[in-house]
């Protein structure tokens, strides 16, 4: 039997695809393994309550956490019970385990949670007595790291932000060999979207039905979200990433999805489609094995994250691939991905205000906020959740494409405003926010695969109905009698090319 | 009064007449009532209400969300998709599990038994692994179905099975079928058992063969039972979740969103962003739920009927 290509059908592949995961477990492992963590003495002396139990969303922070806490046991005579859980069971085991009593004495939030949330429905308790010295402590973090209303309310510190979020999901990663035949080199001259456009078209033409210019992992709806506001964003099209501020120009406090740039980032993702170079069979297929496929050939390009890189590396050694930015619009100065912190919320730790043992959560945030604790972070973790502490990311083993590639991040990704920051009662509305349907990344899923149509007439819907729901949670807030208004989301002297830091709050 | 007081004292006697058997009763009624009721009566109760399900602020609105679902499009798509999907599997899945069962039941067939466990295994499958594998399998490149059916000519070029909207509710359909085509050939198996072999022996005796012993013989007897099967089957096959979750979850942009996968995104919002509305998706959940119960009353109702006109007419 032969493939429509005249190809055989390659069970390599396939096997190869199959056994990426326990390869990538048993890779990372490895570098959990050697490493030795520089655990030291307990800054608070406290005895144990049965054992300390620890939930996140696992991928490479597991490979990290079941390393280090296999030697933390023995150092501090506590067991522990580390579990990793995705996102969608976080979403139902947080809020139930809290209103039962049996949540984890730390614990991530579910995504999309703002922290003001947890503080106010008392989840969570503040850090401040159980971190000696804590303003020293977090003195070595970046700047940005602790805004009031993000991860301090009312002075005290609640939650551990040691994660970078100085990301993108969505940079170019692609197939040096196939760009490189196309006539493309994007590590010397960064890929536009014309010439993003082009290529992909290269490579599927010189592919002949055995490579395609271009894979996404469309039946993972986020994605399309994902991608499109990174390269709305890339054009120009500053906007928040957060919440309810997702979408929003802060310049203006106007929701922004009918904009050119977001138009535009759009509809090169159906260009790419009209040209014939989109992998055939993207709307079936989900992130992590449109990322498997990539080292098997199918595609140039990719636009993901940088934890595709260490994954790349240790499963796929024989595989030559690149890294660059996210594409701009040609003729025009690239635009900056924004995000609302400086340190990831979603991997942000918590301290649940009932926990059993606060004392042995606090010492492991405390490691876990201390250069050499970063740099170990790093040595196992990698690019994949990057340590906050950018020195860290530089002095840690990862490789050096995996620091290169961190660097990149750091000159196309900007923090923008957090209006959480600035008003800690937007949780309320946030509370009462019900996003339209579909929404952005919804709608470009829509788009691509045909079953709408118009891209300027849906995204001028799309805002509307999100500038309404919007209105309508702010309206229920207020009657509530919360101090709450659509102002809260203008910030003036916002500047889309730098950090938007604490005394940018201040001076507002 | 007297009556009630007196079929009240009638009743208490005769528990305490039986009260070991209904002393055995206790531990299956306090898992019912703990993981059936008391779900069910919750979720009745959520659906009156404005919450997450993160938050302690429940706020009391009534029948608002019920209202609210009346103008969702999106759940009607929903509703429409849930019945047209086991309109497509039920009667697939009854069909080929019969003519599956028939043949098995045949006592000189050879490997019968090792049939059944072949038939049967889909069933043991994880749904996760199903998905991984069915993604591959169905891949527009490099897909075995695809070259399949390619080199065949059935196709000129490879069909999308799970990015097309067009063909992803029927491949999600297929791949039911597939799975739980097991389960319905034992049930299938039971209610043949139930068939006389003097039937077949007279039958044969009679110069009865091949499809007329199925059609004249098997069907007539195994009827009654096909009302329960197709009862169980539509209630599974409403019952989809987790085989379209972990394929398509619901797309491509809800192509394959079925009620319980529209339930569980407005009560989880998966994908993040979003705040949950479990109020809303308990409402949508009520709602299904009773819209089941109306259409198998509606069965019941009609079979029943159907009878009563058979032995009439039998008379």
């Amino acid at each position: 039997m032969t493939s429509a290509n005249g190809k055989a059908i390659d069970r390599r592949a396939f096997l190869a695809g199959t056994a990426a995961f326990a390869a990538l477990g048993l890779s990372g492992m490895g570098r959990a393994a050697a490493q030795e963590f520089s655990i030291g003495q307990a800054a608070v002396a406290a005895t144990p309550d049965g054992p300390l139990r620890w939930l996140d969303t696992g991928d490479q922070k597991a490979l990290f956490f079941k390393a280090f806490f296999e030697q933390y046991k023995k150092a501090r005579g506590i067991d522990v019970v580390y579990d990793a859980l995705p996102w969608a069971e976080v979403a139902t085991v947080v809020p139930l385990a809290v209103r039962n009593g049996t949540a984890h004495d730390a614990f991530v939030l579910p995504l999309g949670m703002p922290p003001a949330f947890a503080v106010s429905e008392g989840w969570v308790q503040p850090l401040d007595d159980l971190i000696p010295d804590i303003e020293t402590w977090k003195a070595g973090f970046p700047a940005g790291t602790f805004l009031e209303g993000l991860n301090v309310f009312d002075g005290k510190t609640y939650g551990l932000t040691y994660t970078s979020n100085r990301f993108t999901s969505a940079h170019v990663l692609y197939n040096r060999k196939y760009l490189n035949d196309a006539g493309f080199d994007p590590e010397a001259t960064p890929l536009n979207w014309d010439t993003f456009r082009e290529a992909a078209r290269k490579v599927t033409e010189n592919g002949a039905g055995r490579a395609y210019g271009f894979i996404l992992g469309g039946a993972q709806v986020n994605r399309w979200g994902d991608t499109v506001r990174t390269l709305a964003q890339m054009a120009g099209g500053a906007s928040g990433d957060t919440s309810i501020a997702t979408g929003i120009d802060f310049r203006t406090g106007e929701v922004v999805y009918a904009s050119d740039a977001f138009v535009g980032a759009v509809e090169l993702l159906l260009a790419l489609k009209a040209d014939g170079s989109v992998f055939p069979g993207d709307l079936g297929i989900n992130a992590p094995q449109a990322r498997a496929m990539m080292p098997q050939g199918v595609a140039g390009i990719i636009l993901q994250g940088p934890w595709n890189i260490p994954q790349w590396e240790s499963q796929n050694p024989d595989f030559d691939f690149g890294v660059g930015p996210p594409p701009a619009p040609a003729g025009q100065a690239p635009g900056h991905v924004i995000v609302g912190s400086v340190g990831s919320v979603a991997n942000s730790m918590f301290i649940n205000a009932k926990a059993k043992n606060p004392l042995f959560a606090a010492d492991v945030f405390h490691y876990l906020g201390t250069e050499q604790g970063q740099i170990e972070w790093g040595n196992v973790v990698g690019p994949a959740d990057a340590p906050v502490f950018p020195s860290a990311a530089t002095g840690s083993k990862m490789s050096d494409r995996s620091k290169a590639a961190l660097a990149m991040l750091q000159d196309v990704v900007r923090v923008g405003p957090n209006p959480f920051a600035r008003n800690p009662r937007l949780a309320e509305v946030a509370k009462l926010y019900k996003e339209p349907t579909p929404n952005l990344a919804q709608t470009v899923q829509g788009l691509f695969s045909g079953q709408i149509s118009g891209v300027k007439e849906q995204l001028t819907a799309l805002t509307s109905a999100t500038n309404m729901a919007l209105d309508a949670a702010f309206k229920s807030a207020k009657d509530a009698g919360f101090e709450v208004s659509r102002d809260d989301f203008v910030f003036a002297n916002w500047q889309p090319e730098r950090d938007y830091l604490e005394a940018d709050y201040k001076a507002l | 009064m007297a009556q009630t007081f007196t079929a009240h004292a009638v009743f208490l006697d005769r528990v305490w007449t039986h009260w070991k058997e209904y002393l055995f009763l206790v531990p299956g009624m306090l898992i019912f009532g703990t993981f059936i009721i008391y779900p069910m009566l919750a979720s009745q109760y959520y659906s009156l209400l404005q919450w997450t399900g993160f938050d302690s602020n429940q706020v009391f609105i009534g029948f608002d969300n019920y209202v609210a679902l009346l103008g969702d499009s999106f759940f009607w798509d929903a509703f429409l998709r849930s019945f047209v999907f086991t309109a497509i599997t039920v009667p697939a899945q009854l069909l080929i599990s019969l003519i599956i069962a028939i043949v098995l039941n045949d006592r000189l067939l050879r490997l019968s038994a090792l049939f059944r466990t072949l038939i049967f295994l889909p069933v043991v499958t994880p749904v996760a692994v199903i998905g991984i594998v069915m993604a591959i399998m169905l891949s527009p490149f490099n897909g075995p179905v695809n070259i399949a059916l390619l080199d065949a000519g059935f196709v000129t070029r490879a069909l999308d099975f799970l990015g097309d909207p067009n063909l992803v509710l029927p491949t999600l359909a297929a791949i039911y079928v597939w799975k739980w085509t097991g389960v319905t050939m034992v049930y299938w198996l039971a209610a043949l058992q139930t068939v006389p072999r003097e039937l077949f022996e007279a039958a044969r005796l009679d110069g009865v063969r091949g499809w007329q012993v199925a059609v004249f013989i098997i069907l007539p007897m195994i009827m009654p039972f096909a009302i329960v099967i197709t009862l169980i089957s539509a209630i599974s096959a409403l019952n989809v979740f987790p085989l379209i979750q972990a394929m398509t979850q619901g797309g491509p942009f809800f192509a394959s969103e079925v009620m319980e996968v529209f339930i569980f995104r407005t009560a989880f919002a998966p994908g993040g962003g979003a705040v949950p509305q479990l109020g809303y998706a308990s409402a949508a959940g009520v709602f299904f739920g009773v819209a089941i119960m109306v259409l198998t009353i509606l069965q019941i109702v009609a079979t029943r009927h159907l009878r009563s006109v058979e032995r009439s007419r039998a008379v």
